[in-house]
């Protein structure tokens, strides 16, 4: 080898390696330890669920199956590529080998092998279709299943549980946050009050669209009690991207304390409205709602470590409750319009165009899965609504109800609910004691 | 009937006298050079080109909007561009680069190389070519209007390509995007289906003697089912248009629900028209390959009825399974079984060419120019979006992978790496045929190597993102789900094959004008194309050839004595018939178009509703319609009469009535 040749292959080799090593440094600052191994909490492949692992399975045989045809075909290829590639110009000039075109055998043995490859595929994936389809028949006959009512809205999920039926107000109703029997088939009626969402938990079931006009339903079973990711998987307009959910599994008994708790109405918090309504100085150290950045995140590492815990003490009354403050709130709740849209059981407002807030305070999140419920993030949520989820109907109402802003005879918007910090303050303490 | 079947014009006399020249409106154009040369050109080559030139730039544009998604993705909670400008960013990239970019490429190739794979001097209703390509800019022009208006009122659609219905309602977008989207999207169909009825004549009736269909190149063949597929789906997709134009327009019910409309019903009519939409991406492009690979490897294609016949039992099987996109519609577990299964079969066909292509290497003498390198790539390429595409077809894993990154993953690998590399490897191929000269072997090669690595890296992480779960559509995401990494190298990748392209592009400028001038038939190919001069004359075949052999130019090459013998006759019998018949030019067609284009910002410009504003509204859209009927009035007024060349055995042109219009 010539050394000047050598030495461009040096070169080459230099850039090469400064290539790539710049990439892995800048890989190193993002990586995620779950990318390559697939076990997010949105996984399709480490799941938790009957039905899940039934689509995962399908999915694996088709990987087998792809992955011997890949082998086998990409091989040949490569080594025609390799073998048959001219090496030099005579070579090139040569001849042109034998015109031959082609041989029907070979051609028929090709096709009977990959006919005989999809029946291996089409097998398992009949069999699943059917095992996904609906709660199978044993279970019913049992009368195991759990029935909820999922009903998607732009942009977050009204839950209903028709089963129980509570004393002059119904069926039970909550938002955002489904809890569901663990170890029990639970079939899930799938319906929209306007455009096409879709109902997905990756890790217990593939997803089932919500489409106006037609009942569809899906079913799922959660192996053991935890704590779930799910997200609309339809494109359903501006917020489509931050429409998202949580299931949370629980034993039985769990799950019936869980249910009498969501029967009773929003808990109390005893107090007159005292004289001293201004926001204590706990509060100062709040981050500024305005200091966010436009999609900044609404969570933490922290609660990621157990969220079903996380869940867990969320059922409890907060630290530091302020009496005053809450009594202020509930006041404020009604006078300030929110009481139109949103329901607080056992408080007065009965609004039903946005999600039931009775039992807010016990949910880990709010604005449908986006933030984690806790006194920083409602504080920006109540702010600047408009800020966190664009387009969303608190901030510019919805058909007659007007938000925070609404539009004129000349079509300029104005502002039609004003909030001081204390007010908003006040507003988050009242929310917050809704366990 | 036993005489000569090459006589072109026997009802004319000899001598035909010039025909006398024509009046006012009646009065056809004849400029060569020059801006009215395009607008009303008649010639299928320059029309191609035309059609290539605007494809590529909308090509860039659908590219740039692409960059800017990955741009806002690159790191989780990213704040590049705001939901709204998301959302409008990938209903346009998907609608730019499916009906703005690769369905006029392939267009493109269909009008330049189609005629002279079959030997024949034009396509069979030259005006009716001009009106397709007017009317197709026309539509991009609507398509992409809203871009230039207010944001709050107009702006660009964004509803998503595939416009689910009932989003698409004047109750949740009622801003004027929508129309936009369903007019543009209507006038490209218009286009659409006039130039294929336009390949379909011109390939039933215009191939030169000896040209049966079973000699047809591969490509032609590709040209005939797609034209096929357009013509049997784009009227799914212009009635579900219709409906929904009526619903935001006239306050019909078709998809309102509140008036007992069925939102299903456009999924339906949708994906009747979207699935065969899919092969009529990527059928062309099989064509190409079909070309590239045999002249690279020197021998003819392996198993050619197979391969032809495939290519139909796919066209065919492509309206039999556009239910596999709404396998989470709740279609009941019959028709998801039947659906899943229906689509495992079209993997049959798909899976003979490949075997076919790689049969056609074997034993080869393979050249590994830059076509060669892309057609390589493609088949790599196509065969992992096969293989996913396999995975999609199980119902069940599908019922995860829907509407997640994994099925981006999916169509990209069978868009890019199949439709776009065997759309570049045509462009390579064909270049030395257009413009007489050669893309530097050089920087051709490392083009596709930016461009193959950068295609990797973006596309080969969004299975993985698909399968933990990020759905898509969304233009945020948070840190703690896991997707961070694949999204940053994704973003990255997205960025070199940015590069990539850019090179591509850059060197065939280049090359357009500086290139290295090359002779006739640089690459010792096989069809017809190759057996004119490059450029080839406006009059394509000196002589109507006559056709022995499948791979016709490669026979001639090896019988030279007895196709010489054979041309000089006919040359002489063309001669005797009044020498050779070209099509006249005429603006009629672009008038048209232009008509078509003020009816498209009539109905969607304007709003019925307040009052002062249906005015407007009516009366631009019937000027509109007064403009169209002009055009098309005087197009058929004008007649078809035409003019002759004759040129001596070398080619060179002896006269020219064309200039006595």
């Amino acid at each position: 080898m010539r050394l000047t040749s050598f030495l461009k292959t040096l070169l080459r080799w230099e850039l090469a390696v400064l290539l790539v090593s710049g990439c892995l440094t800048s890989l190193a600052h993002a990586s995620d330890k779950n990318f390559f191994v697939m076990d997010g909490h949105q996984s399709t492949i480490f799941v938790d669920g009957s039905v899940a692992r039934s689509q995962n399975t399908v999915f694996y045989t088709t990987c087998a199956v792809t992955f011997v045809i890949f082998v086998l075909v990409a091989g040949t290829l490569a080594y025609a590529t390799i073998k048959f590639k001219a090496r030099s110009a005579a070579d090139e000039h040569a001849e042109p080998p034998p015109q031959s075109h082609g041989n029907p055998l070979v051609e028929i043995a090709l096709i009977a092998a990959s006919v005989f490859a999809l029946v291996i595929i089409a097998i398992p994936t009949l069999k699943s279709i059917w095992y996904t389809h609906d709660v199978p028949a044993e279970e019913k006959a049992k009368g195991n299943a759990y029935e909820v009512n999922a009903i998607g809205y732009q942009w977050w999920f009204k839950f209903e549980y028709p089963s129980v039926q509570i004393n002059g107000a119904g069926t039970l109703v909550t938002a955002n946050e489904l809890v569901i029997p663990a170890g029990q088939p639970v079939r899930v009626n799938v319906r929209t009050t306007d455009v096409i969402h879709s109902f997905w938990v990756p890790k217990l079931a593939g997803k089932v669209d919500m489409i106006p006009n037609r009942a569809n339903y899906l079913w799922l079973q959660a192996d053991k009690p935890g704590y779930y990711w799910g997200q609309c998987a339809e494109y359903c307009g501006d917020s489509h991207a931050v429409m998202r959910f949580r299931v949370i599994a629980l034993g039985p008994k769990e799950f019936n304390e869980w249910l009498d708790g969501q029967v009773a109405p929003a808990r109390s918090v005893s107090s007159p409205v005292a004289a001293s309504t201004a926001a204590k100085p706990q509060f100062a150290s709040l981050r500024k709602p305005d200091s966010y950045k436009t999609n900044e995140a609404g969570i933490t590492t922290k609660f990621d470590v157990n969220p079903l815990e996380a869940w867990r003490a969320k059922q409890f009354p907060e630290k530091n409750e302020d009496p005053a403050l809450v009594g202020r709130g509930k006041e404020l709740f009604k006078s300030k319009t929110c009481q139109n849209c949103h329901a607080i059981r056992g408080h007065g407002p009965l609004g039903v165009t946005a999600p039931d807030l009775t039992h807010f305070g016990s949910r880990t999140t709010l604005a449908a899965g986006l933030l984690e419920n806790n006194t920083e993030q409602l504080h920006r949520w109540i702010h600047h609504p408009g800020a966190v989820k664009p387009g969303n109907k608190m901030q510019f109402g919805i058909g007659g109800m007007a938000g925070y802003q609404k539009k004129d005879d000349k079509g300029h918007w104005t502002q039609n609910i004003a909030l001081t910090t204390d007010e908003e303050l006040a507003l988050v303490a009242y929310l917050e004691s809704l366990k | 009937m036993a005489h000569d079947t090459t006589a072109k014009s026997e009802f004319l006399p000899k001598d035909s006298p010039a025909p006398a020249a024509r009046p006012g409106l009646l009065w056809r154009p004849t400029a060569k050079t020059g801006l009215m040369s395009w607008l009303t050109t008649v010639d299928h080559k320059k029309i191609g080109f035309l059609y290539g030139v605007f494809a590529l730039f909308f090509f860039l544009v659908g590219g740039v909007e692409a960059l800017l998604i990955r741009a806002q993705l690159m790191f989780p909670n990213g704040d590049v561009l705001t939901a709204q400008q998301y959302n409008t960013m990938f209903t346009m990239h998907g609608t730019t680069m499916i009906f703005l970019a690769v369905m006029p490429l392939s267009a493109a190739f269909f009008n330049f190389i189609m005629p002279l794979q079959i030997g024949a001097r034009d396509v069979a209703f030259p005006r009716l070519n001009a009106f397709s390509l007017w009317t197709f800019v026309a539509g991009a022009i609507i398509l992409n209007i809203g871009w230039f208006l207010p944001a709050d009122t107009h702006g660009a659609p964004d509803g998503g390509w595939f416009g689910y219905a009932p989003l698409t309602s004047k109750t949740f977008i009622p801003k004027h995007s929508i129309d936009y989207w369903v007019m543009g999207l209507q006038l490209l169909g218009v286009a659409s289906i006039a130039a294929s009825l336009n390949f379909i004549v011109t390939i039933i009736n215009m191939r030169a003697p000896g040209m049966t269909m079973m000699r047809l190149p591969v490509f032609t063949w590709m040209t005939l089912i797609t034209a096929f597929l357009l013509i049997l789906s784009f009227p799914a997709i212009t009635i579900a248009l219709v409906e929904l134009m009526m619903d935001r327009q006239f306050g019909t019910n078709f998809f309102e629900v509140s008036g007992g409309g069925m939102p299903i019903l456009w999924q339906h009519l949708f994906w009747v028209f979207g699935h065969p939409e899919v092969y009529i991406l990527i059928l062309p492009a099989m064509g190409i390959v079909s070309e590239i690979l045999p002249t690279f490897s020197r021998k003819p294609l392996y198993g050619y009825p197979i391969v032809v016949f495939s290519g139909a039992c796919i066209g065919f099987l492509g309206f039999a399974v556009w239910s596999h996109h709404m396998f989470t519609t709740g279609m009941g577990a019959v028709a998801t079984a039947a659906f899943s299964l229906l689509t495992m079969c079209i993997a049959v066909p798909t899976g003979v060419k490949m075997f076919n292509w790689i049969g056609t290497l074997w034993g080869g003498h393979l050249m590994m120019r830059t076509p060669m390198m892309f057609a390589l790539g493609f088949l790599w390429m196509f065969m992992i979006g096969g293989f996913s595409g396999v995975m999609h077809s199980a119902a069940p894993a599908d019922a995860q992978q829907q509407d997640s990154y994994f099925v981006i993953a999916h169509f990209h690998y069978v868009l890019i790496g199949g439709s776009i590399f065997a759309l570049l490897a045509g462009i390579h191929y064909w270049f030395p045929l257009m413009f007489g000269r050669k893309v530097s072997e050089f920087w051709g090669k490392l083009s596709f190597w930016i461009i193959f690595i950068g295609f990797n890296v973006t596309f080969f992480p969004m299975h993985f993102l698909g399968l933990n779960g990020m759905p898509r559509r969304t233009f945020t995401y948070d840190p703690n789900l896991g997707w961070n990494t694949g999204n940053l190298v994704a973003t990255l990748g997205a960025f070199m094959l940015g590069i990539g392209i850019a090179i591509y592009f850059a060197v065939m400028i280049y090359t357009y004008f500086k290139g290295e001038k090359v002779g006739r038939d640089p690459w010792d190919a096989r069809t017809l194309e190759w057996s004119i001069p490059n450029p080839p004359p406006e009059y394509n075949f000196r002589v109507i050839p006559t056709v022995h052999a499948r791979d016709a130019f490669w026979y001639e090459k090896h019988h030279q004595e007895e196709i010489a013998k054979e041309t000089a006759e006919h040359a002489k019998d063309d001669e005797a018939h009044g020498g050779i018949h070209m099509p006249d030019q005429s603006i009629w067609p672009l008038v048209a178009s232009v008509g078509l284009l003020i009816v498209g910002f009539g109905v969607t410009y304007f709003d019925s509703n307040p009052a002062p504003g249906i005015h407007a509204k009516l009366g631009t859209t019937l000027a509109g319609f007064a403009v169209v009927l002009v055009g098309i009035y005087f197009w058929s007024l004008e007649g078809n009469a035409g003019y002759h060349i004759h040129v001596d055995d070398k080619g060179n042109v002896l006269s020219d009535d064309h200039a006595k219009h």
